[in-house]
């Protein structure tokens, strides 16, 4: 097993009144695979955005790549957040650049690329997203799969250690979401990538995870592998998989 | 009552030092040794100038002719019978150069590009845009603000100058018909009235509205919570405190450069 990752320790956070989680502890390491699951106001995208950094927490600590968010410079943080990809529940892409340029954006500002290291990257990275197609559109004419899809492309495009993907299922059609698998196990089985994932369903993409942890209430009810995840003691959990 | 004069006054000066900072790290960025992300930027510029400049060539066209037509029949009309006619260049000068120039295209970019900043940031914000950005680790004011401000600084700057000659020039062939002052005449008195120092203050002070136009409309946009009925709030918020913050540096420039 790698170097811890990710280090929450009893982290308390809250966005608004729309999320908290509380005595959040979680360790995750270099190359493992986890899903934060849970039903919608449970907590898990605040939990995925500690895990990202991009959230601060009220008390206790977080550590991301070895660095804790809330005592870091301006120019840590800036630094952390190359070495993290992150896709949220919407795309979030830029809707006034053309799908290609939203990929080639964070190797335009990260690295010191020629354009046609870039463009033979940004292609790449798209082609292998499915989506190279779309190359010269415009965000506003993309299906939320393949909009998502390109989000993917953007998170993956630079060297990630990373990956953090916010409600992995939402927008995907059942080929998208195949290809979606494919890509998290061939980056991880490639790259050595790191990935965390929130999902508000069972899923096939159970089967490449390492461990579920399993949230209720802004709470960690369990971490467990995905086999045993099913058999947890809790009417939250029974619920989801549709045992009651 | 004093209650509520407190509370604005602090609300005011949070406001402007919110500004001032916002314009000063895009300032910081400008001039960031950091070459990444220039390509990006250049492109969001000359995006900019083409838009605030060239786009809004027609319109600034056709209020500098019709503002220099009713200055120049005004003036050419009401000097004469006070004695004072040989001063119509300097009227023409003082108003339109000084002033009407710079702060009538400074309205016109506040009321075209202004609110497009204002709402394109503002829809960005609601559309996780900007959180998308800040999450790659690319400096929000790098990447949205310092490219609108060089941008909006740029054109704003050219189009002055344009509406000063559109109205010195334009309004005067216009207002030819019932003037009775030959063109060259007009000409020669215009160079002696015009100085270096007012195409110079007037060129300033269109880079000064341009700096205070997009910093504060990128602060409205970027001010934007996450819901879509915001946008439109603080586009209102936006201009209103964009036209009193360039009536207030107008003032200011005038005061410190030409009273005596």
């Amino acid at each position: 097993m790698g170097t811890a990752v990710i280090e929450l320790d009893r982290v308390m956070a809250n966005e608004g009144v729309l999320a908290h989680v509380e005595e959040f502890s979680l360790t995750v390491h270099g190359g493992e695979a986890i899903a934060l699951v849970g039903a919608n106001r449970s907590g898990k995208g605040l939990a995925l955005k500690l895990c990202a950094g991009l959230a601060a927490p009220a008390s206790g600590s977080v550590r991301v790549l070895g660095v804790d968010p809330s005592a870091a410079s301006d120019e840590e943080i800036l630094h952390l957040r190359r070495r993290v990809g992150f896709v949220f529940a919407k795309p979030a892409l830029i809707s006034s650049l053309s799908v290609y340029d939203n990929v080639a954006v964070p190797l335009r500002y990260h690295t010191e690329l020629p354009e046609s290291a870039i463009r033979e990257r940004v292609m790449a990275c798209l082609a292998e997203c499915g989506v190279d197609v779309f190359h010269d559109h415009l965000p506003a004419g993309l299906t939320m799969g393949g909009a998502r899809l390109v989000a993917l492309a953007r998170a993956l495009v630079s060297d990630t250690e990373l990956l953090c993907v916010d409600e992995a299922l939402f927008g995907l059609d059942a080929g998208e979401l195949v290809r979606f698998r494919g890509l998290l196990e061939k980056y991880r089985r490639d790259k050595g990538l790191t990935i965390v994932v929130s999902v508000n369903a069972p899923t096939s993409l159970f089967a490449l995870m390492d461990r579920l942890v399993l949230m209720r209430d802004g709470r960690l009810v369990a971490v467990c592998p995905p086999a045993e995840a099913s058999r947890v003691d809790d009417p939250m959990v029974q619920d989801f998989f549709g045992n009651n | 009552m004093i209650a509520w004069t407190g509370r604005k006054t602090v609300e005011g000066v949070a406001y402007a030092a919110d500004i001032l900072f916002l314009g000063f790290l895009a300032f910081k960025e400008l001039f960031s040794p950091a070459r990444h992300g220039r390509g990006e930027a250049s492109r969001v510029i000359v995006r900019q100038i083409l838009f605030t400049g060239v786009d809004a060539l027609p319109v600034v066209g056709a209020l500098a002719l019709m503002l220099g037509l009713i200055v120049i029949i005004q003036a050419g009309l009401a000097l004469p019978q006070v004695g004072a006619g040989e001063f119509l260049a300097n009227i023409v000068v003082a108003a339109l150069v000084r002033e009407l120039g710079p702060l009538l295209t400074a309205f016109i970019v506040v009321w075209r590009s202004g609110t497009a900043m204002c709402t394109e940031l503002g829809n960005m914000r609601v559309g996780q845009e900007i959180d998308a950005i800040e999450a790659m680790g690319i400096s929000v004011v790098r990447f949205l603000v310092m490219p609108r401000m060089v941008g909006t600084i740029v054109a704003l700057a050219c189009l002055t100058v344009y509406f000063d000659l559109v109205a010195i020039i334009g309004g005067f062939l216009v207002a030819k018909v019932t003037l009775t002052i030959p063109f060259l005449v007009y000409l020669e008195d215009i160079g002696r009235a015009l100085s270096v120092t007012d195409v110079l203050i007037t060129v300033v002070k269109s880079a000064l509205f341009g700096l205070v136009i997009a910093v504060i409309c990128c602060h409205h946009g970027l001010s934007v919570a996450g819901a879509v009925t915001e946008v439109p709030q603080q586009n209102a918020r936006a201009m209103l405190n964009t036209v009193a913050a360039c009536l207030v540096l107008d003032i200011l420039v005038s005061v410190a450069f030409y009273v005596r």
